[in-house]
């Protein structure tokens, strides 16, 4: 392959990658922005959707019923998560919180651990693959087809948040709790509703990188923590999140292509910690010395 | 009143002139914007050293925030504030404290985790200097300063009338009480100039009388002191002096009949009564 | 203070010391000494883990790194023959006192959540280096070739040698933090985790104190690094990840983090739940046995933190608490 060519394989999958991210990192954004939580088990639900999956069609269903189980019952989880761990805490505390949901993503890693082995697991591909090529490289059915989920699920999001009456309570929510509730919106009905969500989005995530990167039960905690850098680095709205989720894609594909595979894992941690201290560093006006 | 804002490098005083070296505190045309709100706008007066000021004025008029300008919490946009003829606008707060300016909170922000006594003896931090070491092994000289610290805490705590209460938890105490542990933690530092923000507020008859003995027992140890209040009545009895703050300006400088009568101040209360 | 007041106060410290003594004459399994030993390494990580998180209020979750960097660099020092072992553990723990340095200062103005996910970047990419530096680390596979400790002439090779020198540091840095957290510098981390302005208001400087406390707990869990590595002969990547902090989170929550004893017990209690469960589901999972173990541990953490937020520790203070001031009631109404 031309070198050219293989700036060009990188960048699509980086892009591919970086869809991923952004599609996670948009899990974290919505729970965060309405509880003000952060969920560590986002990336268990990408796990989930994934080996779910597998699951089901180990079992001989076909292939959409497989998915569409696999969505159902990670969203179910997401929904147990919040309301066996997270909501029967009387005085929760951020690090409370936290440490409630690591221990969760622990417990669901544990599961499907000792259910379905610890080998990474293949599912077949979603649509008939087909390869393009472009510039070079080559592109599959399969990366178009993530780009596209991706797409679809930034531009329903917006929608949803932007023009339906329950998707700005939500957005309500956010800004000022107390005040959601007051006129009214119920808010626990939202929390359940939140972590759902991310627990369906996140499992789509999973199933349509499943055929292209493989799955296994330990993919939770690298994927769920660069897409917490996407959302981190975008500033938690939708449209960073899905920005610096590409870019962290991005990123990584070229330095993992040209540099060293072995430290590409490092590259996204590195660029939040560096993103959140020359985030004090900027922040330091004269508004708080202390 | 004079209020001539002579710049601050010529002259370290405004008002009242009475004599070279009796200001203590100088504050020229502070201003303080927060997104689209203008907190303080252009605030300028003088303190001399053992006097007692009074801030009034109608909620939201920018007083916490003044507190909080002085006492190093917020930088001014715009502005100056020198003590003891030393700028002190940008030093942080933990600076200020060693300074010698100390103040309570108009929400106690008392330590829950800690005792009564231990509450009063963080106040005590700046009088001793024994770092994580001499005090993680012991050493003679951390035993001894935590001993004297513990002493002055503990005299502190009696001049409020609370040392029969050390070692209980903060959540134990009523509000009146509360605050004065508050003045108590404020007192270790010896300030020499000391910021209440709302005393009073919320205090039962009987607890404003004991924070009417404090206050004198501080006056009388030569304390300047700078009280912001709501309460009228208290502030006309305690203040030698009283500054009206509304919208973040100041309206009105004078003593506190001057200032009863005022109808600028009257209108700000809009009906309230002075 | 009353004499007698003074004297109250060292008797939790000899029964410690007494009982690390005498365990030795009662129990003579050596695999029990060696568990508690580990009991000893893992509580000095975890009452680090305890300082920072309760007393100090900050979300570091990079206490298995510097456990890490304490085992590998001595490991590798000693290895490689360049220093004799004991300079070996010194120089580990000045090296990471000064990385704790330069990190801490900008990443501890991180407020909550945000110091917990740069502490917790911090503590995979150290985890990958630990992988990718495979020619000084060994890799995957884990480093290799490690002498036993030898301090003077003596040699460190038994099981109960390890036992007492591990029970050392870990008194030693148990009454090093108590002291601390009883003094000036305590009382203000204390405060500044109650209220930032109020302390500071009070002239504490709280990033100052903050990066001090960060350093010490470095080089504490650093020390407890380098003499694990002694002990087993062996540092691996996996051993300081993920795995480490959900267990020394689950001992610090377990034990209750408002006091600096409640870890050493947490620590006691899950090394020993490890075990134990190591045991017994060997029978029924025997592939399984690290991952069930961490399903349960999962489990166990959100029922400790539902139903018994301060821990074991916070609650037995409580009925303390409780019954001093039924005490007191009782005394001032007999006294009427």
């Amino acid at each position: 392959m031309t070198p050219f060519a293989e700036i060009i394989q990188y960048i699509i999958s980086g892009i591919t990658s970086g869809s991923i991210y952004a599609m996670v990192g948009v899990c974290w954004s919505i729970i965060f922005l309405v509880t003000g939580i952060m969920n560590f088990t986002t990336g268990e639900f990408v796990m989930l959707g994934g080996m779910l999956t597998w699951v089901f069609l180990g079992a001989g269903i076909g292939l959409a019923p497989a998915v569409i189980l696999a969505i159902a019952a990670t969203v179910a989880i997401g929904i147990i998560v919040e309301r066996l761990a997270l909501r029967p805490v009387r005085y929760p505390s951020e690090m409370t919180n936290m440490v409630i949901t690591i221990a969760a993503a622990s417990i669901i890693k544990g599961i499907i651990l000792i259910t379905c082995g610890s080998e990474t697991r293949v599912i077949q591909a979603l649509i008939p693959v087909k390869q393009i090529s472009i510039l070079g490289a080559i592109i599959t059915t399969q990366t178009i087809l993530v780009i596209g989920v991706l797409a679809v699920m930034a531009i329903g999001l917006s929608l949803f948040f932007n023009r339906t009456l329950f998707g700005k309570a939500l957005r309500a929510t956010a800004i000022n709790p107390k005040g959601a509730s007051l006129v009214g919106i119920r808010i626990n009905i939202l929390i359940v509703f939140c972590f759902g969500l991310a627990g369906g989005l996140g499992a789509i995530a999973g199933i349509v990188i499943a055929p292209i990167t493989f799955t296994g039960y330990n993919i939770g905690l690298m994927t769920g923590m660069k897409g917490l850098v996407a959302a981190i680095v975008g500033g938690w709205n939708m449209t960073g999140t899905v920005l610096a989720g590409l870019g962290l894609g991005l990123i990584e594909g070229l330095f993992g292509g040209f540099i060293s595979p072995g430290w590409k894992d490092a590259i996204a941690l590195l660029v939040m910690i560096l993103f959140l201290i020359y985030r004090t560093i900027s922040f330091s006006d004269g508004v708080n010395k202390v | 009143m004079n209020t001539s804002k002579v710049p601050l490098h010529n002259s370290k005083h405004h008002n009242i002139g009475l004599g070279r070296n009796s200001s203590l505190l100088d504050v020229d045309r502070v201003s303080k914007r927060f997104g689209g709100i203008q907190a303080l706008n252009d605030v300028t007066f003088s303190i001399e050293q053992g006097s007692i000021i009074s801030m009034i004025g109608p909620n939201g008029a920018g007083k916490s925030t003044f507190i909080n300008v002085v006492t190093g919490i917020y930088a001014p946009d715009i502005g100056q504030v020198c003590f003891q003829g030393q700028d002190i606008t940008r030093l942080p707060a933990h600076a200020i404290a060693y300074l010698g300016i100390g103040r309570t909170f108009q929400l106690e922000e008392l330590f829950p985790s800690l005792t009564v006594l231990e509450n009063a003896m963080v106040g005590c931090h700046t009088r001793s200097r024994c770092g994580m070491f001499s005090s993680g092994l012991r050493l003679p000289s951390a035993k001894t300063e935590e001993q004297r610290i513990r002493e002055e805490a503990m005299e502190n705590l009696t001049m409020i009338g609370l040392e029969h209460k050390a070692s209980d938890s903060i959540s134990s105490l009523p509000l009146g009480e509360r605050k004065l542990v508050g003045i108590a933690r404020a007192l270790g530092i010896q300030p020499k100039f000391l910021m209440l923000d709302e005393p009073a507020g919320g205090l039962a008859a009987h607890e404003i009388e004991k924070l009417v003995k404090v206050i004198d027992i501080l006056v009388n140890k030569g304390l300047t002191l700078f009280i912001v209040e709501h309460n009228m009545p208290f502030v006309m009895s305690v203040s030698q002096r009283v500054i009206v703050l509304d919208g973040g300006q100041k309206i009105v400088e004078g003593t506190p009949h001057e200032v009863k009568a005022n109808e600028r101040v009257i209108k700000a209360y809009l009906g309230e009564e002075v | 203070m009353k004499a007698s007041n003074k004297f109250q106060v060292y008797i939790p410290w000899m029964i410690l010391v007494a009982i690390v003594i005498f365990l030795p004459v009662i129990i003579s399994s050596s695999y029990m000494i060696s568990i508690m030993a580990f009991v000893a390494l893992y509580g000095v990580l975890a009452i680090g883990m305890g300082i920072l998180m309760g007393q100090a209020g900050l979300f570091s979750l990079v206490q298995p790194t510097w456990f890490g960097f304490g085992a590998y660099i001595a490991g590798i020092l000693a290895a490689r023959g360049l220093v004799p072992p004991g300079i070996g553990i010194i120089v580990s723990a000045v090296f990471v006192a000064l990385i704790a340095y330069i990190i801490g200062a900008p990443i501890l103005r991180l407020r909550g959540l945000y110091l917990a996910c740069a502490t917790f970047g911090i503590l995979i990419i150290a985890q990958i280096s630990f992988v990718q530096l495979g020619e000084l680390t060994g890799g995957h596979s884990g480093l290799l070739g490690i002498p036993p400790l030898t301090i003077g002439g003596f040699v460190f090779k038994s099981d109960l040698h390890y036992y007492f020198l591990s029970w050392a540091l870990c008194i030693c840095c148990l009454m090093f933090c108590s002291n601390v957290i009883n003094s000036r510098v305590g009382r203000a981390i204390r405060a500044s985790h109650d209220s930032e302005t109020a302390s500071s208001s009070l002239g504490v400087n709280i990033p100052k104190y903050r990066l001090q406390i960060f350093i010490l707990t470095s080089v504490m869990a650093s020390l407890a690094g380098s003499v694990f590595c002694f002990y087993l002969r062996f540092a691996a990547p996996s051993i300081f990840g993920f795995h480490l902090l959900v267990e020394l989170m689950l001992m610090a929550v377990i034990g209750g983090v408002g006091n600096v004893w409640g870890p050493l017990l947490g620590s006691f209690i899950i090394t020993w739940l490890q075990e134990i469960l190591r045991a017994y589901l060997g029978h029924f999972f025997p592939v399984m046995t690290g991952e069930v173990t961490a399903v349960f541990f999962g489990v166990f953490i959100i029922l400790v933190l539902i139903y018994m937020p301060r821990g074991l520790v916070g609650w037995v203070e409580q009925i303390f608490r409780l019954g001093r001031r039924i005490y007191e009631h009782i005394k001032s109404s007999v006294a009427q």
